[in-house]
């Protein structure tokens, strides 16, 4: 091994990411398995580059993820359909944390009106 | 303070930004270019100060590598200004994202007093290792704090 490899392993070992569980990225994080929330919206944060709600499901507060604009509208969600006070139902996978009351939507009913984030993902 | 990060996420750009699908992948890949020139063009600089291609002459190495991580390092701050705002009290409530901008003045000033200072040509070689260390552990750790960002906050 010369010195050119030893630098280029150092510089290696000080870029390697931890892969810590990680909201918003990937599923990694969550169960895996879906469960089905229903409550009202009590806050927004929509918008690049992820978009969350708060929603009391029968006095938990949970947080919603759901998508970035584009990824919103291309599910047919209007601006206006996600804001405070709306009834939602959302189906997605928790956080594998249980004490971190976090889902990410795949889709959610508004008014029996399905809008599907990721289609074909269950 | 409160009300100053309200307002800048209020701002009309700001609103923009963050709900325009292609205005916001254009500040982000601007962002990563403005990166990618400032760290590739320091990294080979840094690691020549610290004794690596002795054999390369530093002068033309660095007339040329100087500038573009300069440049770098303007297009990365201005996009980085952008997408700061479309969340500004999110980012300024993430400690990793003030460390980063505590090492990104750190790294600035580090290299606006060398080059103000002795500058390359005339420091001395024991002074340009420290500067070689210095600045390529600041770059490269600016670069992973950015990163991790999307890794720690909620």
């Amino acid at each position: 091994m010369d010195r050119s490899d030893l630098y280029a392993a150092a510089l290696g070992a000080a870029l390697l990411l931890p892969s810590a569980a990680l909201a918003h990225h990937g599923w990694s994080w969550t169960t895996g398995e879906n469960i089905e929330l229903t409550g009202t919206i009590t806050a927004t944060s929509l918008g690049n580059p992820h978009g969350e709600l708060t929603m009391d499901v029968d006095g938990t507060l949970w947080t919603i993820e759901v998508g970035q604009p584009w990824r919103n509208s291309r599910a047919g969600l209007a601006d206006g359909d996600l804001a405070e006070g709306v009834v939602l139902t959302v189906s997605g996978e928790p956080s594998a944390d249980p004490d971190e009351k976090l889902l990410k939507a795949e889709r959610l009913w508004i008014y029996q009106v399905e809008y599907e984030l990721y289609p074909g993902r269950d | 303070m409160d009300a100053v990060l309200d307002a800048l996420v209020g701002s009309a750009p700001a609103q923009w930004l963050r709900f325009s699908r292609w205005g916001y992948a254009a500040v982000n890949t601007t962002h990563v270019f403005g990166i990618a020139l400032l760290v590739g063009a320091i990294l080979p600089l840094d690691l020549r100060l610290l004794g690596l291609w002795r054999s390369v002459a530093l002068e033309p190495l660095a007339r040329v590598l100087v500038p573009v991580a300069a440049t770098g390092l303007l297009l990365a701050m201005t996009a980085g200004a952008f997408l700061f705002i479309t969340r500004a009290p999110e980012y300024a409530a993430i400690d990793l994202f003030l460390v980063k901008l505590a090492l990104i003045a750190t790294g600035a000033l580090h290299a606006l007093s060398l080059h103000l200072g002795p500058g390359l040509r005339n420091a001395s070689r024991a002074r340009l290792r420290v500067a070689g260390a210095t600045s390529l552990s600041i770059w490269v750790g600016v670069l992973v704090c950015g990163r991790l960002l999307a890794f720690v906050a909620d």
